[in-house]
């Protein structure tokens, strides 16, 4: 105990370990690109999010709003209006899934409708960021036990670690398989069975294991990593909605003034991640983000960014696509394989994007 | 004109093995001659007889027309004569300066007059070196100017350059070049030995090609072309094996390294990039964009800052090493750019020198290491690494450039590394022995270890690379795929 205090202090004294303000490098298969920013711009709505397919449809959710989305481009139709903004969606194929922000999940099978499912009260706030259909019961991933979906920014400069996975059975029994994860924000099931989480605050992916024992595949990424999806031809598709920066990562150890921070400030000009920027003169600047004559370099600190990033079979970053500082299609939060194309939200940029990676196309001759 | 200096027969042999056989040669005032060779060629020999420092066993040295003999290099000075050593022979412990004026002392001097006076010289040589700095804390190319700007100043009839630009960035090359242009107009003579055959075509009046202690031709450069050189130095065509063929760039491995937001003073300034197995990184940069050093860190020899001086994870692990055994034990080799002073114990055997390399690593005993446990090892790394000598027991002092640089790699490769970071592999070294080296560091990533390659010789860098980082100002500024790099684009990261 006495080892491991002494140690803290002296990394807090030096900036070593835990408290070294340093953020890993976006290079080798991260390195940047404008590949995303250069994405075709096909539905443009406000706050889109939760992309899946579902009996041969692209959805996704816009607030309150279940969308359809024409694959070829045009105008998204309007599916459904919910009671509560939708936060997460799941598809099998027959039956899909919605969560709604105030914690209640509709599982609609074909027309008919299911009965509502809950998290169980031990699971705190209703903060569902994703959900995977497993067999007849449905996993469910609890942000945070102490903070609401459109809170996350807080629950992040908190310091929050209270993410939990539940699976549901169809009576609504409830089973937790794990607890402690930092804001758990995307799900996958691997070839062999075992159930794959992104967890943001963490800056990692775990395999979730026997008793809810965690098992890093990938640590340290550059980003806060959001949805997982699968992709038709091996690995996994998986979007970061925001880039970390040391001057966050200075706040986050920098107990006081954060605390400080979040009690006087509103959460849009905290020093923070975020899901575009740029868009008020109040927001934190860096200094390299200042613009010169007009332009912003693309390699200037951000506090938002578009991320995709493709994962082979073990999970380990292959290629990635990006909208960098001086971009548009950032806060990207998910995404998900239709055809040849890959399709990704940006709430940053309020719009849906396709892109079409050579990888698909290779894979299809 | 009568030759400035004229060999007649000369000859010199160690022990009975002729280094240098029957060599005729004349060198003119305002003329620029190459000596062009392999390593063990006799270039070296050649010149520190014209320089003094050994004596022909054989032959005859004529002066002006005058025979004279040139017991020591104080006398080769005192006839015009100065050599530029491709090690350098300052005094570590005094400044620029002071080394700039050693030997020509006043009774009384006053250090801050002798450094204006170095300023004023060496500034008239465009040569950007502090003079009040202290030589121990310059790196290899300021001493290098140091040394060249020493020999200037002693208003010889003859300088003798030994691979003057091998250390030099290319904006300093152009400086020397120009210098050399220069002292040529001014009448003096320039011998100049170098393993870059662009240099020699470009900057000599006349080539002279030896091998195996021989004169093989000698011709105004005009008649020379890249071939034709290494035809004459090696025996057969090489440039298609060392430069022209790239090989398929490998497939990524595993993250072995992350290195983030690394800092050390000024030199290395918020730095980051990660390293991957299976796989070559050329690490380019000019001299003081901080690779060197940032590879120094990596490997425990120097380190980081103390406070705030950035995270380096070893296969996820956070790692900091005070001393590069820990470096070496967690399997981290660095092979060193200057092997002279960091690499290998001259007076040592090629075997001793592995043994200080297995001593170093954690599978030997802390402190013993039996001779019966050594020789085979060294036996091994002495055939697989192709290192041309009698036998284990030679000196390395001995040893051509090209060989001493493979005791050093195989020091470190006896360690069982993970990560191999080469710092200029192939600098004074022969161009068979590049092909050798080349060849060894491939072999090492296709047998999956993670290799940094740090190299000024862009042609080396676009040749070995999987993946290019190129380093300026103290970090990683631009990350190139081979194929979308070209010299051009490189070097423009590197300076703009």
């Amino acid at each position: 105990m006495m080892p491991k205090l002494l140690t803290g202090w002296w990394h807090a004294f030096t900036g070593a370990g835990d408290h070294s303000i340093t953020v890993p490098p976006m290079d080798g298969p991260l390195h940047p690109n404008t590949r995303l920013e250069e994405a075709s711009r096909l539905a443009e709505v406000e706050l889109p999010d939760n992309l899946c397919v579902h009996a041969g449809q692209i959805l996704f959710t816009s607030g309150e709003t279940l969308l359809r989305l024409p694959p070829d481009g045009g105008p998204a139709s309007e599916i459904a209006r919910h009671a509560a903004p939708v936060t997460a969606l799941a598809s099998d194929g027959r039956r899909l899934a919605v969560a709604l922000a105030d914690g209640r999940i509709v599982v609609r099978d074909g027309d008919a409708a299911a009965p509502e499912l809950r998290l169980p009260a031990a699971a705190g706030a209703a903060c569902i960021t994703a959900m995977l259909f497993d067999g007849d019961r449905l996993l469910v991933a609890n942000g945070s036990a102490q903070n609401r979906m459109a809170d996350w920014k807080r629950d992040l400069m908190e310091k929050r670690v209270s993410g939990s996975l539940w699976r549901l059975g169809p009576d609504g029994g409830a089973e937790r398989l794990a607890a402690g994860l930092a804001f758990p924000y995307g799900l996958v099931r691997r070839g062999d069975g075992t159930i794959i989480c992104s967890e943001s605050w963490r800056h990692r992916l775990v395999a979730i294991g026997e008793r809810g024992a965690l098992r890093p595949l990938v640590s340290d990424l550059p980003a806060y990593p959001s949805r997982l999806t699968p992709s038709r031809k091996g690995g996994y598709w998986l979007t970061a909605f925001a880039p970390r920066t040391q001057m966050v990562e200075f706040m986050l150890r920098e107990k006081r003034a954060r605390l400080e921070m979040i009690a006087t400030i509103e959460p849009d000009y905290w020093m923070a991640p975020r899901h575009a920027s740029g868009r008020s003169f109040r927001e934190p600047l860096q200094g390299g983000g200042i613009k010169q004559l007009g332009i912003l370099k693309p390699w200037a600190p951000t506090q938002s960014y578009g991320l995709v990033i493709r994962l082979d079979e073990a999970m380990q970053p292959v290629e990635s696509f990006h909208s960098r500082a001086d971009g548009t299609i950032h806060g990207v939060t998910s995404c998900v394989e239709f055809g040849l194309r890959l399709y990704a939200a940006s709430k940053g940029a309020n719009c849906v994007v396709a892109l079409d990676p050579p990888f698909l196309m290779e894979a299809a001759i | 004109m009568t030759p400035v200096i004229e060999f007649r027969g000369v000859s010199k042999s160690y022990r009975g093995v002729p280094a240098v056989s029957d060599i005729s040669l004349t060198i003119r005032g305002g003329e620029v001659l190459a000596v062009l060779g392999e390593n063990g060629a006799g270039k070296s020999t050649l010149t520190k007889m014209m320089a003094g420092v050994v004596e022909p066993t054989a032959g005859e040295i004529l002066l002006d027309g005058k025979p004279v003999r040139l017991p020591n290099p104080a006398v080769a000075l005192d006839l015009g004569i100065a050599m530029v050593f491709q090690e350098t022979s300052l005094v570590p412990s005094m400044t620029v300066g002071q080394n700039l004026f050693l030997g020509d002392e006043k009774a009384f001097n006053r250090l801050r007059g002798v450094s204006i006076a170095s300023q004023q010289f060496l500034q008239s040589l465009n040569f950007n070196v502090d003079p009040t700095a202290l030589v121990s804390t310059l790196g290899v190319a300021k001493k290098q100017m140091v040394e060249i700007a020493r020999a200037v100043r002693k208003n010889v009839r003859l300088i003798i350059f030994d691979e003057p630009t091998a250390s030099l960035t290319p904006e300093e090359k152009q400086h020397f070049f120009a210098l050399v242009q220069r002292l040529k107009e001014s009448g003096i003579a320039i011998v100049f030995i170098s393993h870059a055959l662009e240099e020699a075509l470009m900057l000599a009046d006349r080539i002279m090609v030896m091998r195996d202690g021989e004169h093989i031709v000698d011709g105004p450069a005009s008649e020379f072309d890249r071939d034709r050189i290494i035809r004459a130095m090696v025996g057969r065509t090489m440039t298609d094996q060392l430069y022209d063929q790239k090989s398929t760039q490998r497939p990524r491995g595993r993250k072995v390294l992350t290195v983030e937001n690394l800092s050390l003073g000024k030199i290395v300034r918020n730095t980051s990039f990660s390293i991957y197995s299976g796989q070559i990184t050329g690490m380019f940069g000019l001299i003081g964009s901080g690779r060197t050093e940032t590879a120094k860190i990596i490997a425990g020899v120097i380190k980081r800052n103390f406070f705030h001086g950035g995270t380096i994870r070893l296969e996820g692990r956070p790692v900091r090493y005070r001393v590069p055994r820990a470096a070496v034990n967690d399997g981290i080799v660095y092979v060193t750019e200057d092997r002279k002073v960091e690499g290998f114990f001259e007076q040592l055997s090629i075997t001793d020198n592995l043994r200080m390399g297995h001593l170093a690593s954690k599978w030997s005993a802390p402190w013993v290491v039996k001779p019966s446990e050594i020789l085979p090892i060294a036996e091994h790394w002495r055939k697989a690494l192709h290192i041309r000598a009698i036998n284990g027991d030679t000196h390395v002092v001995e040893l051509s450039g090209g060989n001493q640089q493979k005791v050093v790699i195989a020091k470190g490769l006896l360690q069982k590394p993970k990560l191999v970071i080469f710092d200029e592999p192939t600098r004074g070294v022969d161009v068979g022995a590049i092909a050798e080296i080349h060849a060894l560091i491939k072999q090492l990533a296709d047998d999956g270890l993670a290799v940094i390659v740090i190299s000024s010789y862009l042609p080396e860098i676009l040749n070995l690379s999987d993946r290019i980082l190129v380093f300026r100002q103290g970090r990683v500024v631009e990350e190139f795929l081979p194929d979308q790099a070209d010299e051009e684009t490189i070097m423009y990261a590197s300076v703009h």
